[in-house]
């Protein structure tokens, strides 16, 4: 990375200008999957919540939601028995025990991931600063060095 | 920008061009990458799961009762699919990356020789 602005080459400016756009675009990147993987943290929070709920009322009726706004009335045949996605497109039967202890599992990675992720945020901050700083400075010493007469015409 | 040279320009584009393209590469190793790891989490799960439990696995838009070792079978061809293709696309990168280098080496050595003092 360029680390100098005395002297300023408006190709210098060029090169710093793509790196904060690099790190924009990463950081949007980040950003995204922050979002992600808060979405699941709330997803896995109020699929513990359900199980729960299911198994203090079993026997109560529950609304199934199919989409539109529109639900029907269902009972839960085994509240004891759930059926979880273990990702790659394969579900399996387990115990509801068994299911909260793997989204209690999910969510710790989830939390860990997101820390990563947010220490990455802020020194992909960091760095923008630091790069938005150094541009602008140099834009200032460029423009100067502008307008300053050319040493060589002035003595010839 | 408008002091550097057309041919020097052109080589400027196609090196941005190859950095979209290894990008492009890099993203879709991810996803594999990221596929491979869940399917491996998938079997991991599925291994601890009693021989008597209930197993789906997503054909099409439903979700059909299997077997768990056809399943198993099924999660370790998806893993040794996805990884062949993530070695074809780190061979495309090194190939690229390698490319790339010596395109950047090409342009540095122009513009360097453009700006340095000795050239003048």
């Amino acid at each position: 990375m360029v680390s100098k602005v005395e002297g300023i080459d408006p190709r210098e400016l060029q090169s710093l200008q793509l790196y904060l756009n690099e790190y924009r675009q990463q950081s949007e990147i980040f950003s995204q999957q922050l979002a992600l993987l808060e979405e699941g943290r709330v997803e896995a929070l109020a699929a513990i919540d359900a199980i729960h709920g299911i198994k203090e009322s079993s026997g109560d009726t529950v609304l199934l939601q199919i989409g539109g706004g529109v639900s029907l009335r269902a009972r839960i045949e085994e509240p004891e028995r759930v059926l979880l996605n273990i990702g790659a497109e394969v579900v399996v039967e387990r115990s509801s025990e068994e299911a909260v202890e793997y989204l209690k599992d999910r969510l710790t990675e989830m939390e860990a991931s997101s820390k990563k992720v947010i220490e990455t945020l802020e020194q992909l901050k960091y760095q923008m600063n630091e790069i938005a700083r150094r541009l602008e400075a140099g834009y200032q010493q460029y423009q100067m060095q502008q307008a300053r007469p050319i040493p060589d015409e002035q003595s010839g | 920008m408008s002091s550097i040279s057309p041919k020097v320009q052109n080589q400027i584009a196609q090196l941005q061009q190859m950095q979209q393209q290894m990008q492009t590469i890099g993203a879709q190793k991810n996803q594999y990458e990221m596929a491979v790891r869940e399917a491996r989490r998938a079997t991991e799960e599925l291994k601890d799961v009693p021989d008597e439990n209930a197993v789906f696995m997503s054909v099409g838009s439903v979700m059909m009762q299997k077997k768990k070792e056809d399943v198993l079978a099924k999660l370790n061809d998806k893993i040794e699919t996805l990884e062949i293709r993530i070695k074809s696309l780190e061979k495309q990168e090194t190939m690229l990356q390698g490319k790339f280098e010596q395109l950047q080496a090409q342009i540095k050595q122009a513009l360097e020789g453009k700006s340095s003092p000795g050239a003048a």
